[in-house]
């Protein structure tokens, strides 16, 4: 094989003057909530717009009850897939303790969805340790100059007398409340979410519309 | 050709897929355990694929099919590139025939817990030629352009990713897979090139490793894998940037821009081949510029071979990097490092704070230990351990255990405390030696999860067995490399090898070696299990217990559950026992009483077995 073959596809040879907008978001959670699938959601809706995308899931060693987090870089042709300290336009946060840990990550002035579930530790449960409240999370959040977008988890409607899926729910309130709309289309996500779970479609897409009419507190 | 959102691991080997690769193999470790993985899942003809025991032994099957003529890729994480390099240092002497490529990731910043070494020093230590992607679309070509350094030169080639590219997923343009080429194995008989026999043949191969990769030098720079732009005006700032760092240099520039930095007065090499030393392209930066910024995770390599190349060129500017104390060997970059560099070379004025933020909410945020999954059979173990150990009246913290990689590091955490130490694969059976004969009045357990046995545990084993030390070695055998994501081992039941392979029954090799106190037990019968340990203690020489259970994630994947746990409001004190002694995340406390999650519980019932006022009961257990 020639190297002129592959020599195309080198990073430094994409033109990186052509820019439309930069968008990165940041997501934290614990393993078991369904972060890494919104994620998922959020590059292949941005690739049907052929917006530059990467996506950088973390996810810890223990399968489920672990520290989650996922970096999304929308935008830029030539990207690192790690976002700077206080760079990201948006965090979606889907645990209060955990939202403590993207503090550091989102920009000032731009937008922190908090999604209130709380899961607690085992120490938390057995009253050995302690476990932050809201109003310390969000207090955090506006000293790190954002907005703090919360999202109740009452808010989240059964679906024929069964639970629906938070994740979908989260997408759907950021897509409607803190931006993310303006960058996807909401019709590629629903799409999306239909080819993903044929069988299980309609609670998902349930809960994304749940999401996407609820209400969101601006603090 | 098509568009594929892919992973910086399926990157590689869709390019060695379109190189023409035809033996792959490697062993399961984070962030690496995705190349292998991903290709498992398609349908390959005509290519061998497979999960090795180890390491050496992937690297070394590689070689032969590399020896015989065939392209071979051998993947690994850094700390796998331990295990194979004394058989990696003897081939890279020897060289090879078919291409031959060892992909190795790289962990900075530690996002799997292992030791941040830095594989660059492999590559310098055995003198093979190293490309580094900046990006997952550079992983699919320059995998290809190292199958074709290697054949052109006769040398295996690494290529290098990080966690951030090896686990990153963009969108890349991939080429229909090639076949492998219809060629003959060949076999050559030659001792000058494959033994060390004699101190000249010896010295004659390193002679032949030195100047292979020189050539390998030369073609690098015919390809221009690397990339030197010099600016138009002499005397300004000269950057290098080598692997995913590269990537946010742009990104860089444009934020340093709205602070009065001139992207046109700036001199850039990016380092894709960081082995060889770009000797030639550092020469002409350094002649060029007036200040270099040298931009690279983990350790100083460039920076160090710059220092000597200055030293050469007779360079009298300033070089800013890790050694003048700017930048961290640890952790990773990201687009902070570009722009603190270029204010420090540059006098910006750009405020320290643009990417630090001062807050430390992290330090607010609960505890959240690794623990157990619900239905882990290695729960049950850790129990039983501690159990055995209190009637023994032994107290805890004067018994060792030592520990071993994978899953079974869980016993180190709350609520079992159980396990001391993490090293290795297969470290714990030799370490238990050593603290035996260092006078440790109290029994030594030993434990090992199954594919680390398999992996590195056995020789330690025999070693114990031939001198007969007292210890105990506890085997937790759940059929799967599970803390990698599920991987086959030899171990793992034939039903679910693949086709045509065998299983290897450790109840069967253990007693095989010599083992006369052999024992298997039930982790989820807590009783038996505690009072087989307690009798092993007890016991003179090497005594091992195998405790058995399938991994309880992989059974519930299949809809199995070993049986299901009911809880009776009417008798819980809510005392918390349960939860207390098992850590089990299926259990919850409720208003009136626990509360079990149906839906995570496998019913393994070692929560029933611990409860005094039989407010749980364990049904239908397997």
């Amino acid at each position: 094989m020639k190297p002129t073959t592959y020599m195309t596809q080198s990073t430094s040879r994409i033109p990186h003057d052509i820019l439309l907008f930069e968008y990165d978001v940041f997501l934290v959670g614990v393993g078991g909530q369904g972060l890494l699938t919104i994620g998922d959601i959020i590059i292949e809706a941005a690739l049907r717009k052929e917006i530059a995308a990467s996506f950088y899931p973390t996810k810890g060693m223990a399968q489920r009850g672990g520290f989650v987090k996922a970096q999304i870089r929308l935008g830029r042709q030539v990207v690192g897939p790690n976002i700077p300290e206080r760079g990201a336009d948006l965090v979606i946060a889907m645990e209060i303790s955990e939202a403590l840990k993207a503090v550091r990550f989102v920009k000032p002035g731009k937008d922190f969805l908090l999604f209130g579930h709380v899961w607690p530790p085992t120490a938390v449960m057995l009253g050995k340790a302690s476990y932050p409240s809201l109003e310390q999370v969000c207090e955090q959040v506006r000293a790190a100059g954002a907005k703090v977008h919360y999202l109740d988890p009452e808010g989240l409607p059964p679906y024929e007398d069964t639970s629906v899926p938070a994740n979908m729910f989260v997408l759907g309130a950021a897509i409607a409340h803190v931006g993310l709309g303006e960058v996807l289309d909401f019709s590629d996500v629903v799409h999306i979410v239909q080819t993903r779970w044929m069988r299980d479609a309609e609670r998902n897409i349930f809960a994304l519309q749940s999401g996407l009419e609820a209400n969101v507190e601006r603090s | 050709m098509e568009t594929k959102i892919v992973t910086g691991n399926e990157a590689i080997v869709l390019g060695a897929l379109r190189a023409g690769v035809r033996v792959v193999t490697g062993y399961p470790g984070t962030p690496s355990s995705g190349a292998i993985g991903s290709l498992l899942k398609m349908d390959l003809k005509d290519r061998h694929v497979e999960w090795s025991v180890n390491e050496k032994v992937a690297f070394e099957i590689a070689s032969g099919a590399a020896w015989a003529g065939q392209r071979a890729l051998c993947a690994m994480k850094m700390s796998g590139v331990n295990v194979a390099l004394d058989s990696l240092i003897s081939i890279a002497y020897s060289g090879c025939n078919g291409g031959l490529v060892v992909y190795v990731a790289d962990d900075p910043g530690t996002n799997a817990g292992m030791c941040e070494q830095d594989s660059r020093s492999f590559a310098m230590m055995s003198d093979l030629p190293m490309l580094e992607p900046a990006s997952v679309a550079d992983g699919y070509w320059l995998t290809q352009a190292a199958f074709d350094i290697s054949e052109r030169v006769g040398t295996p080639v690494f290529v290098r990713l990080v966690t951030a590219l090896a686990n990153s997923y963009a969108a890349i343009h991939v080429e229909d897979p090639l076949p492998p080429a219809e060629r003959e194995a060949i076999l050559e008989r030659d001792i000058t090139k494959y033994t060390k026999a004699g101190a000249a043949i010896c010295t004659a191969q390193h002679h032949d490793v030195i100047a292979r990769l020189e050539k390998a030098g030369q073609i690098i720079n015919q390809m221009k894998l690397n990339e030197l732009q010099l600016s138009e005006n002499p005397g300004g700032l000269g950057v290098v940037a080598s692997g995913v760092v590269f990537s946010y240099l742009e990104e860089g520039f444009r934020i340093a821009a709205r602070f009065g930095f001139e992207r046109d007065n700036v001199s850039v090499l990016r380092v894709v081949a960081t082995s060889p030393f770009p000797a030639s392209d550092v020469h002409a930066l350094l002649c060029h510029c007036g200040t270099l910024l040298i931009l690279e995770e983990l350790e100083p390599h460039l920076e160090r071979g710059i220092y000597v190349e200055a030293q050469k060129a007779g360079f009298d500017g300033r070089i800013i990097g890790k050694l003048d104390g700017l930048f961290s060997r640890s952790g990773e970059y990201d687009v902070s490092q570009v722009v603190q560099g270029l204010n420090r070379a540059l006098d910006l004025s750009i405020p320290d704070d643009l990417f630090q933020s001062k807050l430390q909410a992290e330090s607010m945020a609960a505890q959240r230990p690794i623990t157990c999954c619900a239905g882990c059979p290695h729960r049950g173990t850790y129990m039983a351990i501690n159990q055995a150990l209190k009637r023994l009246k032994l107290e805890k913290d004067k018994v060792m255990v030592t520990g071993d990689i994978g899953c079974t590091i869980l016993g180190m955490n709350p609520p079992f405390y159980t396990v001391w130490n993490e090293v290795s694969m297969g470290a714990s059976v030799s370490l238990a030696q050593g603290y035996v004969h260092a006078g440790v009045s109290t029994p030594v357990i030993a434990t090992i999860g199954d594919s680390t046995l398999f992996h590195g545990g056995i020789p330690g084993l025999i070693n114990a067995i031939q001198h007969q030390i007292p210890l105990t070695l506890i085997i937790m055998d759940n059929g799967w490399t599970a803390m990698t994501g599920m991987q086959v081992n030899p171990g793992t039941d034939e039903a679910f090898q693949p086709t045509g392979n065998r299983s290897i029954d450790m109840a069967k090799l253990i007693p095989a070696l010599g083992v006369e106190n052999f024992f298997v037990v039930d982790p989820f019968e807590l009783d038996k299990s505690a009072t087989t340990i307690e009798k092993a203690l007890m016991l003179p020489g090497v005594k091992v217990v195998l405790s058995r259970q399938e991994c309880a994630i992989q059974a519930q994947r299949r809809g199995l559950n070993a049986g299901r746990v009911r809880v009776i409001p009417d008798n819980c004190t809510l005392c918390k026992q349960c939860i207390t002694i098992t850590g089990c995340p299926a259990i919850e406390i409720g208003e009136e009483s626990i509360v079990v999650d149906p839906v995570l519980c496998y019913g393994c019932g070692l929560c029933a077995q611990v409860c005094r006022f039989e407010a749980l009961v364990g049904e239908n257990l397997i």
